[in-house]
């Protein structure tokens, strides 16, 4: 496997007056799966066509195990991309469409040939490898782009957004063939999403960005449990905002002390961050602090949103099995779980 | 059946194939019947026929009107194929500009493009018919434009650009080898009004004194007009047949791409 680490430092790029990355560094080791994850307009698509080769950084290098490659031109890179979509050539079948990168790099037909059946098969299509590809679906064509992407053997492989524009279940099934393949492959990876699930499913790193920075690149646990701003706090997963008072390095939550955990100069009123599933409502309690506005059942799990009495709207998690007693307008008992709580300036 | 003719039976498609078979046809037709009347025998006969096909000049005059066309599409498609997709990858604001510049030679008279081309052109070009092909040209740019224009906003040029790119392939690869094949009948169209506007362009080819086919067939008119005719009933074979084979050439593949 040709696989190869990568590496950007100091990446700046603009246009016009908008700056899509600031100073950007990232770091993706051999085989490894790198999610980029933010809002529109973050920068991470920037990020990505700048490794293509697809837009030209105005400051900064990137190197592909250790060797600049800042100034190589996109068609000798040597890595395998994936668009959103409608990226198959319509006029080449779907084995011509994989074997194109070979042909490229004057592959023999037969090898271009074989090498693509190869990699239909991977993807489950080597039945339909005649067909024009406005004959396939919109997954299927997905997964013709990823085997085109990976038949020359990538040093990296780039996804940008290859999901967005696919149904639900499709995405789902997708995502972790996507992650089953790189696997198997081993090749490096980058991959662009603005969707965290997707991102926290199948990455082993997640970097989060917001305004052409990385605010936080760790894995998915890491992110979901330790985030290093309220930026990624609110970002990955959901969040409570509850207004709390610090005092000695402890926030009152629900009549109860906890160790705030700073991210910075918090300090006087502040918003402590709390997840749903750290929240747990307690029915028929002697001291009730808040009431419940609606339950949903969501299966094994109900979603219960409680309004406490100075207004401030607080959802909790919890195993369905537990919310029996809660009906919405009942007076119930909030209660924080954690020890500790991340706090934000308001 | 009854049922199927009639909601295959399309009356406005019907009414417009009529009105065009009777301006197109009609005198088509009544050019050939005149085409093959004998005056000095009455009735008909091949003699107007027969006759150009002794000409010598005829074939000449053919293959040279034909090779000048030939270079014609080739410069168009040579300069147009990376001009226009450089223009919508680009996403320029000089686009509404080059459109209309495109334009121009509609509304330019030919007899002032020949002049000034006779005025401007320095003698080493004036003294060869190439310079035929690149007037000729200009001349096709606001059809062979519109028509490659179209192609090129049919289909997500960028993605499968950047695709092809990405892919290994350089500009030359990505043009020959995915743009072009994916907008295949916008270039099948330019290629035919290119060809067919060469080879029947007449005005600025008389203007500056250069014999081809229409000039020739003009000519020939002036002393035997039903030989001139016969002439020009030949001469629709030939852009007919060199059409026919460019399309069977070209394998049909995918529709472009549309859903």
């Amino acid at each position: 496997m040709s696989s190869k680490s990568l590496t950007l430092s100091g990446v700046s790029k603009r246009f016009g007056n908008v700056t899509a990355l600031d100073n950007f560094n990232l770091e993706v080791g051999v085989g490894e799966l790198v999610a980029l994850l933010g809002p529109s307009g973050c920068g991470k698509t920037t990020a990505l066509r700048v490794v293509a080769g697809l837009e030209h950084q105005d400051k900064g290098t990137v190197l592909v195990a250790e060797k600049n490659i800042s100034d190589v031109p996109a068609h000798k890179r040597n890595m395998g991309m994936v668009f959103q979509a409608y990226s198959l050539f319509p006029n080449l079948t779907v084995e011509e469409n994989v074997a194109f990168g070979l042909q490229m790099r004057k592959v023999n037909k037969l090898v271009r040939l074989k090498k693509a059946h190869q990699l239909l098969d991977l993807v489950g299509l080597d039945s339909q490898s005649k067909r024009f590809t406005h004959q396939l679906s919109g997954g299927q064509q997905q997964r013709v782009a990823l085997a085109r992407a990976l038949a020359f053997e990538p040093e990296i492989l780039l996804l940008d957004e290859p999901l967005s524009a696919l149904d639900a279940q499709v995405r789902v099934n997708l995502r972790e063939e996507i992650r089953r393949l790189q696997l198997s492959l081993g090749t490096t990876t980058l991959f662009v999403t603005h969707d965290q699930e997707e991102a926290m499913s199948i990455s082993d790193r997640v970097g989060v960005m917001n305004e052409g920075v990385l605010e936080q690149m760790d894995t998915p646990e890491a992110l979901y449990n330790k985030p290093a701003s309220a930026f990624v706090a609110g970002f990955v997963g959901t969040m409570n905002r509850i207004p709390a008072q610090i005092a000695d390095g402890m926030v009152e939550i629900f009549g109860s002390k906890v160790v705030a955990l700073k991210r910075g100069n918090e300090s006087g009123q502040v918003v402590a961050l709390i997840r749903p599933e750290s929240i747990s409502v307690i029915a028929n309690s002697s001291q009730p602090n808040a009431k419940v506005l609606t339950r949903s059942f969501m299966g094994a799990s109900s979603n219960i949103i409680c309004q406490t009495g100075d207004g401030t709207i607080v959802q909790s998690l919890m195993t369905s099995a537990s919310t029996g007693d809660l009906h919405p307008g009942s007076s119930v008992q909030l209660h924080v779980l954690s020890s500790e709580v991340l706090v934000a300036n308001v | 059946m009854a049922k199927l003719i009639k909601s295959n039976f399309q009356l406005p498609l019907v009414i417009t194939l009529l009105i065009l078979g009777l301006f197109v046809f009609v005198p088509m037709i009544s050019a050939f019947e005149y085409s093959i009347r004998t005056p000095a025998k009455g009735g008909y006969g091949w003699d107007s026929y027969l006759w150009a096909i002794r000409e010598e000049e005829f074939v000449y005059y053919i293959i040279r009107s034909t090779w000048l066309a030939g270079v014609t599409v080739l410069i168009t498609l040579f300069i147009l194929v990376p001009t226009l997709t450089w223009i919508h990858l680009s996403n320029s604001k000089a686009r509404g500009l080059i459109d209309g510049l495109s334009l121009l030679p509609l509304v330019i008279p030919v007899v002032a493009f020949a002049v000034g081309a006779q005025i401007s052109f320095p003698e080493f070009v004036k003294n060869t018919v190439l310079e035929l092909p690149f007037l000729y040209f200009v001349l096709a740019l606001p059809y062979a434009y519109r028509a490659l224009d179209i192609g090129l906003s049919a289909i997500p040029l960028k993605t499968i650009t950047e695709a092809a790119r990405s892919a290994g392939a350089n500009w030359l690869r990505t043009i020959t080898s995915v743009i072009i094949p994916v907008i295949r009948g916008s270039v099948m169209a330019t290629i035919a009004l290119t060809f067919a506007l060469s080879l029947g362009e007449f005005t600025l080819t008389v203007l500056l004194h250069w014999d081809t086919f229409p000039t020739w067939v003009t000519y020939v008119a002036q002393e035997n007009i039903l030989g001139a005719i016969a002439i020009s009933m030949m001469s629709l074979i030939l852009p007919f047949l060199l059409l026919t084979i460019i399309t069977l050439f070209v394998p049909e593949r995918s529709t472009q791409g549309r859903k």
